[in-house]
């Protein structure tokens, strides 16, 4: 099929261009989340490189575990923000 | 925790200010007042944590009034505790029982916010790259725009149709992965995967091309 190839943006081409290996699956992902929320809150430089990769490439996936992060803080009486940044790091 | 038959009453502490089971576990699977008072905490616990994901998507939900959105928590806890008392055997204590339940109220409020979002919306499946909005900052679009205009002539070439028609609802049109896997009859898993390797094509014609630096696999996949 051909089409206009006008320019995507920055962001949507690092989107589609990133690198998801370790392959990881949602259901994977979901096994591991509570676990990884828990690391993650007692040391913020925990790292599951699998998870975070996955992380970095699902959306959904994504906006469950911040989520879960910030759920358990609230609950715990923890501050969210060391771990949620570790989500934002490049896996790469 | 006592067993089934030890005694037939919820104990007084447990009809006030009960505490938390010991183990969870135990109390939702034997039957009884203390299970009874199990499932009752463990449908509070899930229905704090779907109104929390209520409230971080609230701006996709713009003119849902409250009481819709109290049911949108209320039906995801029902329905989340259902999952989890089917999955309960597969609990290993890897983490906190509260921390692997709230899991299971989050994924289904969100899927459900999502779905509750597009219900009135249609998702096109398109295989033309749409027309893409270029960054603000000239600086920073020269940089992007050879590899951006690559990429967008790649998604032509490197993809199946299918790949195409997948990657690009999701990753460029923002169609929620939820709510497409319910349109087409599929999962969030299968959905994943054809994007995983939708990208790992896109990747190699572009390394292929030079437009994309090789880049050794990640350590440490543990």
């Amino acid at each position: 099929m051909t089409h206009t190839h006008t320019p995507l943006s920055a962001h949507i081409a690092r989107c589609l261009t990133l690198n998801t290996e370790p392959f990881l699956s949602c259901d994977d992902c979901f096994d591991l989340v509570d676990r990884y929320a828990e690391a993650l809150l007692s040391d913020p430089d925990y790292d599951l490189p699998a998870i975070r990769t996955h992380l970095a490439g699902c959306a959904a996936c994504a906006e469950e575990a911040r989520s879960l992060i910030s759920f358990v803080a609230e609950q715990d009486g923890l501050d969210p923000v060391p771990a949620l940044r570790r989500l934002e790091d490049d896996p790469t | 925790m006592s067993l089934v038959g030890e005694d037939d009453r919820v104990p007084a502490e447990l009809e006030q200010a009960a505490p938390d089971p010991a183990d969870w576990v135990e109390a939702l699977s034997i039957p009884g007042p203390r299970q009874d008072h199990a499932m009752s905490r463990l449908h509070e616990m899930m229905l704090r944590a779907s109104r929390h994901q209520v409230r971080r998507m609230r701006s996709s939900l713009a003119g849902v009034g409250n009481e819709r959105l109290e049911e949108i928590a209320n039906q995801a806890a029902d329905e989340a505790m259902m999952t989890l008392l089917t999955k309960l055997h597969t609990f290993e204590g890897r983490s906190r029982f509260t921390t692997w339940a709230y899991k299971f109220a989050i994924l289904q409020c969100a899927t459900e916010v999502r779905r509750f979002a597009w219900l009135h919306r249609e998702v096109e499946l398109v295989e033309l790259t749409p027309v893409g909005q270029r960054d603000p900052s000239p600086a920073s679009y020269a940089e992007a725009a050879d590899l951006a205009s690559a990429v967008s002539a790649a998604i032509d070439v490197a993809l199946t149709p299918h790949q195409r028609k997948i990657t690009i609802a999701l990753l460029i049109d923002d169609v929620p992965i939820d709510v497409l896997a319910q349109r087409l009859g599929t999962n969030r898993n299968a959905l994943y995967k054809t994007v995983h390797d939708a990208r790992t094509r896109l990747r190699a014609h572009l390394i292929a091309s030079g437009h994309l630096a090789d880049s050794h696999p990640q350590a440490g996949t543990s």
